[in-house]
């Protein structure tokens, strides 16, 4: 072991504020560190320069600035290299979608089917430019938790290259920090998520008369009598799709099991039989209720009689989506994924109860129900500080903002995050990536994040680069030795541990005895890297 | 083609084919001996998610009720099934299994699965993980109990891996298992880890003492110790796990160009490694058909020849070495026996297993068949689930390690009977 009491005494120096009190658990936050809390739940982790302008303007007046986005101009000019993620979508499918005209060679086909895959590219690289670089912090962050409760995916195939990007514009973006009614009704009645779970194909079985009429044109033009009734027998089986009505009751609103059984999973579907849109290489591809395959009928939803109309059958999905909207279990089951995902992953049941509260007085009003969780003593106490882990997603975020970094191109970050397991846009399961410890904290993933952190901080993830800048505000006057002091607090302003600390200057020493003239921009990068990869940043 | 008589012949015919397609890859400095007469154990989970449409696998060919409520996606005589017995028969895309089944090393479970009713994906991949339907107060998989019910202090830190960046549930737990990160360049990852050794290392570095005054802050760090853990255990399994694939080679073998190929491949190369690993786990996503499952054609049968290419290919890989590894292939659910109004099926209850080596009494469709009359089934839709998967779990660990589950080892459990070992 290498002599390291002269670093220790330094350390002190510039260890922040916790040096020399009480075991945790009995102090509440000092101010500073209420601002890295804030950062690092309501924001990605501070970027440069945001600590000081945070605790500059007071912390609650900085959760209310965020609460209320205001306009970002920088980020719009960042945005202006992804023109599709301001198309509507006919615009969009106008423009991108590939027209296969007979005759086209391979390699026009290759480079039309590239060319479709344009908006998705640009879609999630724009989130990426968002999450890292925008003002607005709680928004992305926020943003991202919508994203996954109410998951659609592009692994679904089919049109959903087009659709991820009107629905991130028009459902994600325009409800976030809105009302969870309107905010639901927007998921149902958009066609990304009637394509993902199915819902524009569900619908009632044929009646007798359909059926006949079925096998009679059939047989007229097969002329074949057998062929008729297979057909009708096959049209017999087209019907139900429970697959929305199941996961509308189970992840969007009630949470699984409660209040509904098997046969509320069925009488909801029917009443969201023809809920669809207007398809095909033509259509608009916005909503659209197709009665003819909607089954009529009274239904008996969750106790409650939900009455059909010959009319107009879309009604009563609506009524439906209101009733599901406004139900005690749906505020008790946002208000629980929002404390686990803004707080702790095991949410303090009080904090639950006050934010399920908040939801129900305030109609689902999102900022209300922030403001509950944010406002409470439970969102400050030490125990809830850097407590949480760090989704890869999170991870990669954070280590970007910490780093100043500037994104020029975004696909090899998002290849990345597919091979940390969380791709953007990309989960297949309509539960959406999980926020907590447990799903993401195994043996063998934290390789890849170290890798990751080392390419980041080293200059070799392609598209992205830290600016020769960030090395700039070391104090010349700050001995080589304790230039890890002055990283640790850029990266992580909560504080480094004794162990890694001891490692960073294992690293110093070495890099030290080797240099006759220490400059930062060649040990900084390394240390840099290991900081992101360290235990204390992959909390926050 | 000629078929294997018997499991010997199989195994004997697979080993020499195995042989054959990796001369020189075999030289592996970390095998100090040949294997043994007797190989030791192992278990490989393999897991079908999205409930798999099973009636579709091991299919009632000659049962009428079958044909008439699945009109579009049924499979008989004309689609070329391959049958079993007279009752059952395989999906035509299931043919490499055929030899399998017929060298008698092979044995399909019908109507198995979960006594909890759920038609949730993830609360039945969550029970079945962790071998207890309906009690979400037990956050442990049962691998990860049998591992931490027979771990010897000092024994290997490496039994248990899953080929994915995040373990499954059926791995989570106290005992330690890897996840593999399988895009990670080998040589870049070894200097990695390399670099991160001190930061994740064994206790806290010295002069400790000294620190009286940083207390709050190193309990501060304490509650990323977990993080710790984690990342030593990172380092020490992945380096012995880069140690044994690097040795093998990269040769591709009979198995097919696909995750889940690149998958068994690799476990197949470290299980024949002998370094310790006894349990391993891989997911193969995708099985939730409501839409285009098809039958002859379609994305299921396009799964099923990925899935059955792989098995026969590792079944041939490790040749006298299945007689003591069992590879187990479950599905959260079964699907509907109608089929839905998209050439597709939805979530069901009883679906089916596949148990393949490890001693298995293969050559037998296992489990009790009641019929697709509407009374038989289970809420008049569904194949009943008439062999609990704990059952299925028992036997295996039973049958390859000779592990008998402790009363609560599958909690709430009341043991069944199969005649699988």
């Amino acid at each position: 072991m290498k002599p390291r009491h002269p670093v220790f005494i330094l350390a002190c120096l510039f260890a922040g504020p916790l040096m020399g009190q009480e075991p945790e658990g009995t102090l509440p936050l000092t101010e500073r560190e209420r601002a890295v809390h804030a950062l690092s739940r309501l924001a990605y982790g501070p970027a440069p320069g945001d600590l000081e302008r945070v605790l500059e303007i007071g912390v609650e007046e900085w959760i209310e600035r965020q609460l209320s986005p205001q306009a970002d101009a920088a980020l719009e000019d960042r945005l202006a290299g992804f023109p599709s993620i301001r198309l509507s979508l006919v615009d969009l499918m106008d423009q991108y979608q590939a027209v296969l005209e007979e005759g086209i060679s391979a390699e026009e086909r290759r480079w039309l089917q590239r060319y479709e895959n344009q908006p998705r590219s640009e879609l999630l690289q724009s989130l990426l430019v968002r999450a890292v670089h925008s003002s607005n912090q709680l928004e992305e962050v926020l943003g991202d938790f919508w994203r996954n409760h109410f998951n659609v995916s592009y692994t679904k195939g089919g049109p959903s290259k087009f659709l991820l990007t009107d629905w991130e514009r028009e459902v994600i973006r325009a409800h976030t920090l809105g009302k969870f009614g309107a905010f639901l009704a927007a998921t149902a009645k958009h066609a990304a998520m009637l394509h993902y779970l199915d819902n524009a194909s569900s619908r009632r079985p044929p009646t007798k008369q359909e059926l006949a009429e079925i096998e009679r044109k059939v047989r007229r033009r097969t002329g074949s009598r057998e062929r008729g009734e297979e057909a009708a027998q096959l049209a017999l089986q087209r019907g139900l799709n429970e697959n929305y009505a199941r996961e509308l009751l189970e992840l969007h609103t009630l949470g699984v099991d409660n209040y509904y059984k098997q046969k509320d999973v069925i009488a909801v579907a029917e009443a969201l039989t023809g809920w669809s849109y207007n398809g095909g290489r033509n259509g608009d591809w916005a909503f659209l209720f197709r009665n003819d395959m909607h089954a009529q009928g009274d239904k008996r939803i969750l106790g409650r009689r939900v009455k059909g109309d010959r009319d107009s059958g879309l009604a009563e999905g609506e009524q439906v989506i209101e009733m599901l909207a406004g139900h005690k279990g749906t505020a008790q089951f946002i208000a629980t994924k929002l404390v686990r995902y803004l707080v702790n992953d095991e949410p303090p049941e009080g904090l639950v109860d006050l934010a399920a509260k908040a939801f129900q007085k305030s109609d689902g009003d999102i900022p209300t129900v922030v403001r509950a969780i944010v406002g409470s003593d439970e969102f400050w106490a030490r125990e809830n500080y850097r407590a949480k882990f760090k989704t890869p997603y999170e991870f990669m975020i954070s280590a970007l903002r910490a780093t100043g970094a500037e994104l020029q191109e975004s696909e090899p970050l998002l290849r990345s995050m597919i091979e940390m397991g969380q791709g953007v846009y990309l989960c297949d399961d309509p539960t959406g990536w999980y926020d907590t410890a447990e799903a993401w904290l195994d043996p063998g993933v934290m390789a890849l994040r170290w890798q990751f952190a080392l390419d980041l901080a080293e200059g070799r993830v392609a598209g992205v680069s830290i600016p020769p800048e960030y090395w700039d505000d070391v104090p010349d006057s700050l001995p080589p030795r304790l230039w890890q002091h002055h990283l640790t607090q850029k990266i992580l302003p909560g504080g480094a541990g004794p162990r890694t600390r001891a490692a960073l200057s294992t690293v110093t020493d070495d890099y030290l005895a080797k240099t006759r003239v220490p400059d930062i921009s060649r040990l900084g990068p390394q240390l840099v890297g290991l900081l992101l990869g360290s235990p204390e940043f992959q909390q926050q | 083609m000629t078929h294997a008589a018997t499991r010997r012949d199989f195994l004997r015919q697979a080993a020499a084919l195995a042989a054959a397609a990796h001369t020189g890859l075999l030289a592996s400095p970390l095998r100090a001996a040949p294997p043994a007469a007797k190989t030791p154990p192992a278990l490989v989970a393999v897991f079908l998610r999205g409930g798999a449409d099973w009636l579709n696998m091991v299919v009632p060919w000659k049962d009428s009720d079958y044909h008439t409520v699945r009109p579009t996606i049924r499979l008989g005589e004309d689609e070329g099934v391959l049958p079993l017995d007279s009752r059952f028969a395989l999906h035509p895309a299931l043919a490499p299994l055929a030899p399998l089944y017929q060298s008698k090393v092979l044995a399909p479970v019908i109507n198995a699965g979960s006594p909890h009713g759920t038609r949730s994906h993830f609360d039945a991949q969550d029970f079945m993980e962790r071998g207890a339907p309906g009690l979400r107060n037990i956050t442990s998989g049962w691998l990860s109990r049998y591992l931490a019910a027979t771990a010897k202090p000092g024994g290997s830190e490496f039994r248990a891996l899953a080929m994915k960046e995040v373990l499954p549930r059926s791995l989570r737990g106290d005992h330690p298992a890897l996840a593999v990160p399988t895009s990670m360049d080998k040589k870049k990852g070894q200097l990695t880890l390399g670099r991160f050794e001190e930061f994740y290392g064994d206790g806290m570095p010295g002069a400790e003492s000294e620190q009286g005054a940083m207390k709050g802050r190193d309990e501060e760090a304490a509650k990323g110790e977990e993080v710790v853990q984690s990342g030593r255990m990172t380092i020490d399994t992945l380096r012995r796990y880069h140690e044994i694939t690097a040795a093998a080679g990269s040769g591709r073998g009979a198995y097919p160009a696909s995750r889940f190929g690149d998958a068994m491949r690799i476990i197949a190369t470290v299980l024949k490694a002998d370094a310790g690993l006894e349990v391993a786990a891989v997911d193969y996503p995708g099985w939730d058909h409501h839409i285009n499952q098809g039958g002859i054609e379609g994305r299921q049968q396009q799964m099923l020849a990925d899935y059955a290419q792989t098995m026969a290919a590792f079944a041939a890989d490790l040749g006298e070495r299945l007689e003591t590894t069992l590879a187990v292939t479950m599905t959260e659910f079964g699907r509907t026996v109608a089929e839905n109004g998209n050439n597709g099926t939805d979530h069901g209850r009883g679906g089916g297993m596949f148990l393949l080596g490890g001693g298995v009494k293969g050559g037998k469709v296992h489990g009790d068949w009641r019929g697709l009359q509407p009374d038989a089934l289970a809420d008049g839709r569904d194949l009943p689930v008439t062999t609990d998967f704990r059952d299925v779990l028992a036997a295996g660990l039973d049958g390859v390690f000779g592990f008998r589950a402790p009363k609560d080892f599958f909690p709430d459990y009341k043991p069944g009977r199969t005649k699988l070992f």
